[in-house]
């Protein structure tokens, strides 16, 4: 046996784009084979010669031949046995055989027909049938191996391709253009909830209702992506979800199909909404502290005002009566002039006075603690401020008879010097501004909902509640005699300091008033 | 009671005030008689009541803008509402006013605002000088017509 792998020509480029088939020549007579191989060399293709049967069984083990050219009489094992051996073998029992023999015997020809030949040719030889017989063979086979290729190659791209649906993070859909699911990947099964193959022939507008696809331009061919759009998608049991989808047409065997992309958006809609509140969170926070400002700037502004104007008073007073009890002669009576002085005194005591408030009333308000720093908050037993309050009051108290009593009052977080002016501003009014009874004063304080609220009642000479505002102002007074207009504006700057507010629920002139005041929740 | 004196309406709480401007009208020998209220109800509550009972009509109305309980716009605002007073020359009397509560009360009837200043001399200068004004003013619309009020006005 030998092997006549250099028929093979690679010099002939024509020739060379083709892999070369092989072909098996059997034949007892070396003679013959020569000859076979010479016929056939002008094919250039891969040419394997075998002396036996025995021989050519050996070879269609290892190769796969586009044809066997065998000879019918051969020692041992004849051409018939041979081709029988051949075909019984898987691999090579769809190989065309043609059988080569001397004899036309009709007997041969139909046991030759039985076990398979394609053909029979008869020696002697002519060598353009063999060439021509033998070409048909090798074309048919390398069509087979084109043939085997491609649908390799179309497997691998088929691979390939499902490789990338399955990998897609998205769930994937392919579709016609009217919505119908020819494909699917895994993603879509787990996003709702159907069995891949109940997806397969599914229109998809079960799944999102408001899919749909327009072909605007189908000119413009595939790869062309449609908006992305954020429409409703329906699960398998019902349920609903935000789907934002991008579909891109693609043009496929002569009509058009959609792949459909599907994520779940319930995440991102999440978070656009969360960046919406925040947005609404952060401008109704701008609009307070702008309101906050506003209010504070308006109360700067008043409290500037009614300072410069309250303050002005007292002290053109004592310069013009300073000036008239210089200037006053001897014709002046003693009486009118210690008049004057007197009320030099009284003017200059009064813008000490008044001065005096000022200090504690900035000192209350929130213009005296720095802005940006959290107040510190300490334990204030408010029995014990009472019991101070009650204390600094004494002269006070004893003077008018004032009765002073109190419930248990709440311990709470808060600014101690802050009750204390509370306190004491309402409880000095209630003396101060009394009618023809005793004075009697009663505190307590509740916790209806969030917040502590301190009720003050008097049984002085009331508020009309026309005026239950305006007490609450720098420097206003209802009456001439008396105080400095400050002890109820202290009052409302501390409440608000405490993060509460102060009003007069109940008075009416001549039945007393109840004063109310609440702090804020956070002093609890 | 001559028939010169002038009555004066004055809404003032401040004493010391109330002698400043008895002296200021005392200086230019101005005959008058002060009926004193030291709040603005007190103020309010004459204003309505004038007509209606026996207390002569005042010549002449002078309002200190800061009082007890209100201020001096409550009580022209009062007077406004009452046809007896129509006539009656109104100023307010202050140490201080903003710009739109000077025209705020010159649209409620005051004729005009006398600042108190600081130091005897020019209190002396302003309220007695205002105050003759107005008196002026007074006797010449009642000597020609009572249409003619709001000549100080403008």
């Amino acid at each position: 046996m030998r092997s006549a792998a250099t028929a093979h020509h690679p010099d002939d480029s024509a020739l060379a784009r083709h892999r070369p088939v092989k072909l098996l020549l059997v034949d007892d007579d070396a003679a013959n084979l020569l000859a076979l191989e010479a016929i056939l060399e002008p094919l250039h293709e891969e040419l394997m010669l075998a002396q036996s049967g025995a021989d050519a069984l050996r070879l269609c083990l290892e190769h796969k031949f586009a044809a066997i050219l065998l000879d019918v009489r051969m020692p041992d094992m004849d051409g018939f046995e041979t081709a029988e051996l051949i075909r019984s073998r898987k691999k090579s029992q769809l190989t065309p055989i043609l059988f080569l023999t001397a004899y036309r015997s009709d007997e041969q020809l139909f046991r030759g027909y039985d076990l398979g030949a394609v053909d029979f040719l008869f020696k002697p030889i002519v060598p353009e049938v063999l060439q021509s017989k033998v070409s048909v063979f090798v074309g048919l086979s390398r069509a087979e191996q084109l043939l085997q290729s491609q649908a390799e190659e179309l497997t691998r791209a088929e691979q390939r391709f499902r490789a990338v649906l399955e990998a897609a993070p998205d769930a994937m859909v392919i579709t016609t253009e009217s919505g119908v699911i020819e494909l699917a990947n895994s993603r879509t099964d787990v996003l709702f909830g159907y069995p891949r193959e109940a997806l397969i022939g599914r229109n998809v507008q079960s799944l999102i209702p408001k899919w749909e696809y327009v072909a605007a331009e189908p000119e413009n061919g595939a790869g062309q992506h449609l908006a992305e759009v954020r429409l409703t998608g329906i699960r398998r049991d019902g349920s609903v979800f935000p789907a934002q989808i991008t579909r891109s047409p693609f043009h496929c065997s002569g009509k058009w199909l959609v792949t459909t992309a599907i994520r779940d958006a319930t995440d991102q809609v999440e978070a656009e909404h969360r960046i919406q509140r925040i947005n609404a969170e952060l401008e109704k926070r701008v609009e307070e502290r702008t309101a906050a400002l506003t209010y504070s700037n308006e109360a700067l502004r008043q409290f500037a005002w009614a300072a410069s104007h309250d303050l002005q008073e007292p002290i053109r007073t004592v310069l013009s009566y300073s000036q008239w009890l210089a200037t006053s002669g001897p014709e002046t009576p003693a009486e009118n002039r210690q008049r004057m002085l007197a009320i030099i005194q009284h003017h200059a005591g009064r813008l000490h006075q008044l001065l005096n408030a000022l200090r504690q009333y900035v000192q209350v308000s929130e213009w005296g603690a720095a802005e940006s720093t959290q107040e510190k908050l300490v334990m204030v037993d408010c029995n014990a401020v009472l019991q101070q309050v009650v204390a600094n009051l004494a002269g006070l108290i004893e003077e008018s008879g004032a009765v002073i009593e109190w419930d248990p009052l709440p311990v709470v977080f808060g600014i101690e010097v802050l009750f204390v002016q509370l306190f004491q501003n309402l409880i000095t009014n209630g003396i101060k501004y009394r009618s023809a009874k005793p004075p009697a004063l009663r505190i307590s304080a509740e916790k209806p909902a969030d917040r502590w609220i301190f009720s003050v009642q008097d049984n002085g000479i009331g508020i009309d509640p026309k005026y239950s505002d305006y007490v609450f102002g720098v420097f206003r007074r209802l009456q001439r005699t008396g105080g400095t207009g400050m002890g109820l504006a202290i009052c409302r700057a501390a409440a608000e300091r405490l993060g509460g507010r102060i009003w007069i629920e109940e008075s009416k002139p001549g039945m007393g008033s109840l004063f109310r005041f609440s702090i804020s929740p956070r002093c609890e | 009671m001559s028939t010169n004196t002038i009555r004066i309406y004055l809404a003032e709480d401040n004493a010391a005030d109330v002698w400043l401007i008895e002296e200021s009208l005392r200086r230019r020998s101005i005959v008058f008689e002060i009926e004193n209220f030291t709040t603005a109800a007190e103020g309010i509550e004459a204003v309505l009541r004038y007509g209606s009972t026996d207390a002569p009509v005042p010549d002449l109305m002078l309002l200190d803008y800061n009082l007890p309980g209100g201020h001096g716009g409550d009580i022209l605002a009062s007077a406004a509402r009452n046809p007896h007073l129509s006539s009656v020359p109104k100023a307010v009397v202050t140490s201080f006013l903003q710009p739109e509560e000077i025209t705020a009360v010159m649209q409620m009837g005051a004729a005009c605002v006398i600042t108190k200043p600081a130091g005897l001399d020019e209190f002396m200068a302003e309220v007695g000088g205002k105050v003759e004004t107005l008196l002026a003013g007074r006797v010449g619309r009642t000597a020609a017509a009572d249409s003619q009020s709001s000549s100080l006005k403008t």
